[in-house]
């Protein structure tokens, strides 16, 4: 049992999925984590190093505050080196011109656990501070979507409330 | 998770937001007179802040205020059109 941020990461799973554990991770998210951490997507939680832990709690701890990731472009089958009389500050700059436009980092604003609990609570509270039909819903405890209330609305009853978590 | 405001309001962002032209805007804004209106797929737009409308529920009109938390919304949201649901044992035997 590995404990990364609070929660555990149980021994035999993949590492790819065991990261599905922690709130607000999904599998399309824990395999970027990987990719990113590179991590093998074979890989067990009993075999990652500890290094390897401690870059992922520290990855996790806040994700926006990570150092970005290098854009190291490679080079075609036809690619020809410049020569050596170009300075190589004109080099850097032709560089930096050309990988300027990365896309955004969908990891950099990742949020796991209390963040995207937090996130919700505002939802909630927010439409129930404006006094909408959907705040009143979660006050009630019943279905906010329009689902059929004669019968089943068990999971509504049971967990729809203003200060959810 | 996501900001609820801006994607579930369903329409397509090229059409613009779908709001009725009130006639006495600027007369409810200057003497704080209420708006009558049973157009409950009115969104709320920024220049609606502070007026009070009266929106139709089917068979009453509700007061609603605007404030800026409600700006994405629509006038309908506001107003409750059914009656809260209260079990009351019928005597019939």
């Amino acid at each position: 049992m590995v404990h990364v941020l609070g929660v555990q990461l149980p021994d035999s799973q993949l590492a790819r999925f065991a990261l599905t554990a922690f709130y607000g991770v999904g599998h399309k998210t824990a395999h970027r984590l990987c990719a990113r951490l590179q991590i093998h997507d074979r890989c067990k939680v009993r075999s990652l190093t500890p290094h390897q832990i401690t870059e992922l709690a520290s990855f996790l701890a806040s994700p926006s505050t990570a150092p970005p990731l290098p854009r190291l472009p490679l080079a075609g089958p036809s690619y020809k080196a410049p020569p050596p009389s170009i300075p190589l500050q004109e080099l850097r700059a032709a560089f930096a011109a050309a990988s300027g436009k990365g896309g955004a980092d969908p990891l950099r604003n990742m949020k796991i656990e209390s963040e995207a609990k937090r996130v919700v609570k505002d939802n909630i509270a927010h439409q129930r501070m404006i006094g909408s039909y959907v705040g009143k819903r979660h006050a009630m405890g019943l279905p906010v979507r329009g689902q059929n209330t004669q019968t089943n609305a068990r999971t509504a009853r049971k967990l729809n409330k203003v200060d959810r978590w | 998770m996501q900001p609820s405001l801006i994607l579930r309001s369903g329409r397509s962002a090229w059409k613009g937001p779908y709001f009725v032209a009130f006639p006495n805007l600027r007369d409810a804004l200057e003497n704080n007179v209420a708006i009558r209106t049973q157009a409950r797929s009115c969104t709320i737009l920024p220049n609606f802040v502070g007026i009070r409308f009266m929106v139709h529920n089917g068979k009453d009109y509700m007061p609603v205020t605007v404030t800026q938390d409600m700006v994405g919304h629509k006038l309908g949201e506001f107003a409750h059109t059914k009656k809260r649901f209260t079990y009351k044992m019928t005597k019939n035997k």
